[in-house]
């Protein structure tokens, strides 16, 4: 057993604990009466048992995820023999057939780097380094989605920025794209049109390189704009 | 005198325990469940996809990705993605092999995941990755099967005989997408006794 497996342990014990609690109270005043019938307990063991693995998949996404500056995936999913606690947390985190790390992994960020929703009501830039954009052997790309995850109709028909999009590199080699609801003035090129209202990103790096697949590589934050 | 409770909980715990775990384990293939049937029932916008075919939405759906029609399903419409075209299939193996016919990518990024929908994991895969990007042909076969496998073609033996087929072919630019949508059509599906009569050589047959 694993240190993960057993910091799952209380969530069973503690169920059947409440559950003891509960009826105690409640059966007081039947425990020299009827008996509630056998077909009660079995529905009350499979509705509580439903909820209960409901909430084990979101917390099983959640130790099973990584999470780098606001970016959250998780590797491991759609490997044969991954077991079926890392297919629960993929399917929590990826509802739909997901591609093995190697060919692609998708990172997701909801938040910014310090954690706040992101929401076109503000302006942000995400800043890759010289020499820092996703390592890949295939191509990457920044997508935009709202919060229902869908594309963001804006006055430029631009839905993602890529590897093939044509960003502008800052004198030093850096790249910054600007994300928000109006154009940044002088960065076009470079801007991802956000919603008015929440919205979430989308990284995606397909056949990974070394460095992000070992987890070295750490994807930057997207930084709100003082 | 046994507590009346404690024979309750001596009924409930096993039957909790139990839901818990097989909904854990249901999950992931549920959700698989749900694309057969979006992909055999409905269709992807444009009517249902027969087993055995792949299906390429057009490329109309990618160059306006706001135009997406209502009828399309949400599986269709789901997840943001401008960088590769899609096209989608569900193998039934039963029958026999299917052939996979991928054209000579030139060097193009793409891939084939084949996915088993029992634990929705990636057998196998064909690809810029996995194979290179030269024209090609796979047997892919279910469970069991025993036969020749041809000179020159590889075999995917799958692990079961209902398999999920999923194209991937990268969009260079809008100007490309004409080239990329041609290219990703020419990604086949063949029956293996209709492939042995007429030799995988053809070109962009059918649709």
């Amino acid at each position: 057993m694993t240190a993960r497996t057993v910091a799952l342990l209380p969530l069973p014990i503690g169920a059947v604990c409440l559950y003891v609690i509960i009826r105690m109270v409640f059966s007081a005043h039947t425990l020299t009466g009827h008996t509630l019938p056998v077909r009660t307990e079995v529905l009350q063991g499979v509705l509580v048992g439903f909820g209960l693995s409901f909430v084990t998949s979101q917390i099983l996404a959640r130790i099973k995820s990584t999470r780098v500056n606001g970016w959250t995936t998780i590797f491991g999913c759609g490997v044969p023999g991954n077991g079926m606690f890392m297919q629960a947390a993929c399917a929590q985190m990826f509802p739909g057939p997901v591609n093995v790390p190697q060919e692609a992994l998708y990172w997701t960020a909801h938040v910014d780097g310090r954690g706040r929703a992101l929401s076109g009501g503000h302006d942000y830039v995400m800043h890759f380094p010289t020499g820092g954009l996703p390592p890949n052997d295939a191509f990457w790309s920044l997508t935009m989605g709202t919060a229902r995850n869908r594309f963001v109709a804006n006055p430029i028909h631009r839905y993602s920025v890529s590897d093939r999009s044509g960003l502008v590199p800052n004198a030093d080699g850096s790249v910054d794209i600007y994300i928000q609801n109006t154009a940044p003035a002088g960065h076009e090129s470079n801007w991802l049109p956000a919603p008015e209202g929440a919205f979430i990103l989308w990284l995606r790096v397909y056949v990974p390189g070394a460095e992000m697949l070992s987890g070295r590589y750490k994807v930057p934050p997207v930084v709100e704009m003082r | 005198m046994a507590n009346p409770a404690y024979d309750r909980l001596l009924v409930f715990s096993p039957v909790m325990v139990a839901t818990w775990l097989a909904f854990i384990y249901a999950w992931p293939r549920l959700i698989l469940t749900v694309y057969r049937r979006a992909i055999l029932g409905r269709g992807l916008g444009e009517g249902p996809v027969p087993l055995n075919t792949l299906y390429l939405p057009p490329q109309e759906f990618f160059a306006d990705p706001l135009s997406l029609p209502a009828s399309a399903p949400a599986v269709a419409t789901t997840g943001v993605n401008r960088d590769t075209l899609y096209t989608l299939g569900w193998l039934d193996l039963r029958g026999g092999p299917q052939m996979l016919h991928v054209p000579d990518m030139a060097g193009r990024y793409y891939s084939v995941q084949l996915t088993d929908p029992r634990n929705n994991t990636n057998f196998a895969y064909v690809g810029k990755r996995a194979t290179g990007t030269a024209a090609g042909d796979y047997l892919i076969s279910g469970p069991g099967w025993k036969g020749a496998v041809p000179a020159g073609m590889a075999r995917i033996s799958a692990p079961t005989h209902s398999v999920l087929i999923i194209g991937r072919v990268l969009v260079e630019s809008d100007g490309d997408l004409p080239t990329a949508h041609a290219l990703a059509k020419r990604i086949q599906l063949l029956p293996w006794k209709q492939a042995r009569e007429a030799p995988p050589t053809r070109n962009g047959a059918g649709s």
